[in-house]
């Protein structure tokens, strides 16, 4: 199966101020991709060149084999867009926005989207402006699967939903996706949730991806070891195998993708006495923080 | 498609447009109803006699009227595109982008244009009650460029709300301020005569602008 | 397209660049010109000269400088009401007695400007009654056109009044009148001596004298030279009679049209120039001053009461163009755009191009200066053609809008 999304050498900067250099992304076609950093590291900015809302200083994004900057018609038809904060247009009711989205997408499917309506407790003429912030993002995503598109670019979907109701629509999402061989590119600020949903991963720090593989093997290779350091003057940070350590005294978080035998037979070789030596399992959210630093 | 973009702007503008449209009735009405007291009081032959050789213009008060109605429209159409980028979801459907924002215009165009008619058509049919057709002929040269404003008023509105940058903004409101001043110079009555073709140029060549600032809204400027 | 939209909008800010940077010069550098106030002593029988500033002078045609009492005094007729006051009025001017109704008699006075003639006309006027027996006009009920025919309208029921309408058309059909009616000029308003009617041309340029009596049309052609066409008409009512107006010739000659006679006479006057001059007329017991002014300069012709030309008087003054802050102008912008002309009331983008080529210096410095711009910007030349072309031909004001309004398009 080939790429959908293929972002190549993408290069932005903010005025003088970097973004990203050479940034390299593809998604596989029926695959769910999840984009995870932190605020400013350019999570939006890329959601936006993928949609054609900012020009890359250099490189493109091809979407279905066509630049992000001039989607044709009938490949941005294949899109469904969800924006950041489940924007829609608030000054119209559900009923309303329903038929206006209609009149544009030959596929359109209204059964999801009147499912999940029928759920809210709104009312016909209610104007989406009015309604709660999860009640908005509910409509948002109910006309995202009407379109039934091809390729779902979801950004902060998770934004303003209960707990329950996310962990519903994320299991609903999945299935969606993988029944239909639908493609996802997702950002998520709860990252909990999207251990279940994805299938591969991609961390940005900034200016630099910290890693994009597949979510099983990043969670299999990326580990935390815990000890107790006898000297805590000693400098481990600059390790070129430690992704991340994390120090209060002499207690040691150490995150890397190297084994647990050639950490410790490290520690041994350069005479680093430590106790307590073990390896913690990690969520999701614990990888992703220990990869990129709690700051 | 296109239908559903009609049925959007007109969700967005209906109820201004309609409220300007009865606003404008009513104001030519209150208009009329002074003509008829002049008309009672002074007599005709004065009231004439103003018009005529003393420069009245029994409908200046309207002047800046149309001019408020392409600010009413333009701002009730764009303003909601912009509030938290909105007017992104409009070039994501599947159009071409500029065509979109043209198929909008025009929209508010026709709305605008209608609106402009019925009120202009309200006017000359009341005038032609008081006034031959020569002297409705003057007063209809006297307000066209007034009506001209008002279409220039919202292309440059649209210019000006889908901008991602203020200091352009501020720029467009600029050259929109100077550049309607254009239509709304003299109060010599028939004084636009020479000049409206050239104005009716320069208000068709500035339906094209929004473009711009929506090309700089795409490509990210800010 | 959105090439295409940021020329326009390029476009609209160089017309209003055009329009205003030139306002805004001239309101920050233009200095008045202290125009000479210039009258006809019929006492010293030469000119007298007023000058404004601070002080106000007042001297003769040699330069003599006088106080302002000698110098009303010179002019017995002007100030008058004045010398009145002052009990300086003499009694006799030049051996002649002097009667105080007389020189009120003999008093006229008439102003025309460009854009007297320059502007929208009214297409109804009121036909008075010009015997009705009463000591004062009164304003009819109804107005007059003449487009195919001579109709009144009546201005309470706006209906044309049948009757009154064929009876005017069918008099001015009897004198051969070419419908319609292209200019018609006459005192519309109740505050003047007596009634004269209008003057009518005709769509073969021939002149006539149209009032109502007693209800009745009353039609007269008048004989015209061969050739004469007139593009202005000034009716007037002064209190001598002599005459029914001021008429202004293609040729920019001026002409009287006696009354009752319907004799035209040319004045003696060659300077004036109906589309660019100011023209003043002022008559008293001894002559007519006859006052045109341009751009530049002024002309005084004195005629006497036969109207033949005793004296004249001319003054220039540097022309705009001569003039430092029109020099600078010339220097910096290729020209101005106004919806205003001072000679015409009618709005239109009146161009005036710059009084000398010194902007074409500035426009190439401009379009070396964007030329710099792009390259530091590293822009492809072929991209920016339009811009360029704009820079070249308009100066300041494309330099300044292609800058406002970058061409930043991505590829």
């Amino acid at each position: 199966m080939g790429n959908v999304i293929e972002c190549n050498n993408l290069t932005h900067y903010y005025g003088k101020k970097m973004v990203y250099e050479n940034l390299n992304i593809h998604v596989r076609e029926g695959s769910i991709l999840g984009l995870l950093g932190k605020n400013g590291t350019g999570k939006t900015t890329t959601i936006n060149i993928l949609n054609g809302f900012l020009q890359p200083r250099s490189g493109e994004c091809l979407i279905y084999g066509e630049n992000s900057q001039h989607l044709p018609p009938a490949t941005k038809a294949r899109i469904g867009f969800l924006i950041e904060g489940h924007i829609q247009y608030a000054f119209m009711n559900i009923h309303q926005i329903e038929k206006f989205y209609s009149g544009f997408y030959p596929n359109w499917k209204p059964a999801p989207y009147w499912e999940l309506m029928s759920r809210l407790k709104v009312t016909p003429t209610q104007k989406i402006s009015t309604m709660s912030c999860g009640q908005r993002s509910q409509v948002a995503l109910g006309l995202i699967l009407a379109q039934n598109p091809d390729l779902l670019i979801l950004d902060d979907f998770s934004m303003g939903l209960d707990p329950g109701y996310r962990r519903l629509f994320i299991d609903y999402l999945r299935e969606y996706a993988k029944a239909e061989n639908k493609t996802i590119f997702t950002t998520s600020h709860i990252i909990q949730d999207m251990e279940r949903l994805i299938d591969d991963v991609l961390i940005m720090d900034y200016n630099r991806v910290l890693a994009q593989c597949p979510i099983s093997e990043f969670m299999t290779t990326f580990k935390r070891f815990d000890f107790e350091l006898e000297n805590d003057q000693v400098d481990l940070k600059n390790l070129k195998f430690v992704k991340n350590l994390e120090m209060v005294k002499n207690k040691v978080e150490l995150y890397t993708y190297e084994s647990k035998e050639f950490v410790q037979k490290f520690l041994e070789n350069n005479g680093v006495g430590h106790k307590g030596f073990n390896q913690v399992k990690m969520e999701l959210e614990d990888a992703f923080i220990g990869l990129t630093g709690k700051y | 498609m296109w239908k559903s973009i009609v049925y959007k702007e007109w969700l967005k503008i209906r109820w201004f447009l309609i409220g300007f449209t009865i606003l404008g009735i009513v104001g030519i009405g209150y208009l009329f109803l002074k003509v008829q007291h002049g008309f009672t009081f002074q007599g005709g032959t004065s009231f004439w006699y103003n018009i005529l050789f003393m420069g009245l213009q029994f409908f200046g008060f309207f002047k800046y009227f149309p001019l408020l109605g392409g600010l009413i429209i333009g701002v009730a159409q764009y303003f909601p595109e912009t509030i938290n980028k909105r007017i992104k979801l409009t070039f994501h459907l599947p159009l071409k982008e500029n065509n979109v924002l043209l198929i909008m215009h025009a929209i508010g165009v026709v709305c605008l244009v209608l609106s402009y008619m019925l009120l202009l058509g309200v006017f000359i049919t009341l005038s032609t009650i008081y006034f031959p057709s020569q002297m409705v002929f003057d007063s209809v040269v006297s307000v066209t460029p007034w009506f001209l404003a008002g279409l220039v008023a919202y292309f440059f509105v649209a210019l000006i709300v889908l901008e991602p940058v203020w200091m352009y903004r501020l720029l467009y409101a600029m050259v929109a301020g100077f550049f309607v001043n254009i239509y709304v110079k003299s109060p010599v009555i028939a004084a636009y005569g020479p000049a409206i073709p050239g104005l009716f140029v320069l208000t068709i060549l500035m339906s094209v602008v929004l473009l711009f600032s929506a090309y700089r809204f795409r490509k990210g400027e800010m | 397209m959105e090439k295409f939209s940021r020329i326009i909008l390029v476009l609209g800010a160089i017309l209003v660049l055009a329009i205003t940077l030139p306002m805004l010069y001239w309101m920050a550098f233009e200095k008045p010109i202290k125009k000479p106030f210039v009258l006809y002593s019929c006492i010293d029988k030469d000119f007298f000269i007023l000058r404004a500033g601070t002080p106000i002078t007042f001297e003769d045609n040699k330069g003599n400088k006088y106080t302002r009492e000698k110098y009303e005094q010179k002019l017995p007729m002007w100030y008058f009401q004045q010398l009145m006051v002052s009990g300086l009025m003499p009694d006799t001017i030049n051996g002649k007695a002097i009667d105080m109704h007389d020189i009120g008699r003999n008093k006229s006075f008439e102003r025309f400007k460009p854009e007297d003639m320059n502007c929208p006309k009214p297409k109804f006027f009121p036909m008075f009654e010009s015997q009705s027996g009463r000591a004062s006009l009164e304003l009819p009920n109804d107005y007059f056109r003449i487009t195919w025919r001579v109709e009144f309208i009546d201005a309470g029921t706006n209906k044309i009044l049948e009757e009154k309408s064929q009876l005017f058309s069918a008099a001015l059909y009897h004198k051969d009148f070419a419908f319609p009616a292209t200019k018609i000029e006459g005192l519309p308003t109740t505050r003047k001596s007596c009634d004269e009617g209008y003057l009518i041309v005709d769509s073969s340029n021939e002149l006539f004298h149209v009032k109502m009596i007693k209800g009745k049309p009353f039609v007269k052609k008048i004989d015209l030279p061969d050739g004469l066409k007139f593009k202005h008409i000034i009716c007037v009512d002064f209190k001598d009679k002599k005459y029914y107006a001021y008429l202004f010739s293609e040729k920019n000659e001026i002409y009287i049209l006696t009354q009752d006679e319907y004799e035209l006479i040319k004045f003696p006057v060659t300077e004036f120039n109906a589309e660019n001059c100011d023209l003043k007329i002022y008559g008293d017991l001894f002559n007519y001053n006859v006052t045109v002014e341009a751009e530049g300069h002024t002309d005084v012709i004195i005629l006497d009461k036969e109207y033949k030309k005793v004296d004249s008087y001319h003054e220039s003054w540097p022309l705009l163009s001569e003039r430092t802050e029109d020099k600078i102008f010339g220097y910096l912008f290729p020209g101005e755009l106004s919806m205003e002309d001072p000679n015409s009331k009618y709005i239109n983008f009146y161009w005036k191009g710059s009084g000398n080529l010194g902007w074409i210096i500035l426009n190439l410095l401009l379009l070396a200066v964007h030329f710099l711009i792009l390259r530091r910007r590293e822009a492809k030349l072929k991209g920016h053609a339009v811009d360029l072309a704009l820079v070249a031909v308009t100066g300041i004001y494309g330099f300044l809008a292609v800058n406002l309004f970058q061409n930043k398009f991505f590829d």
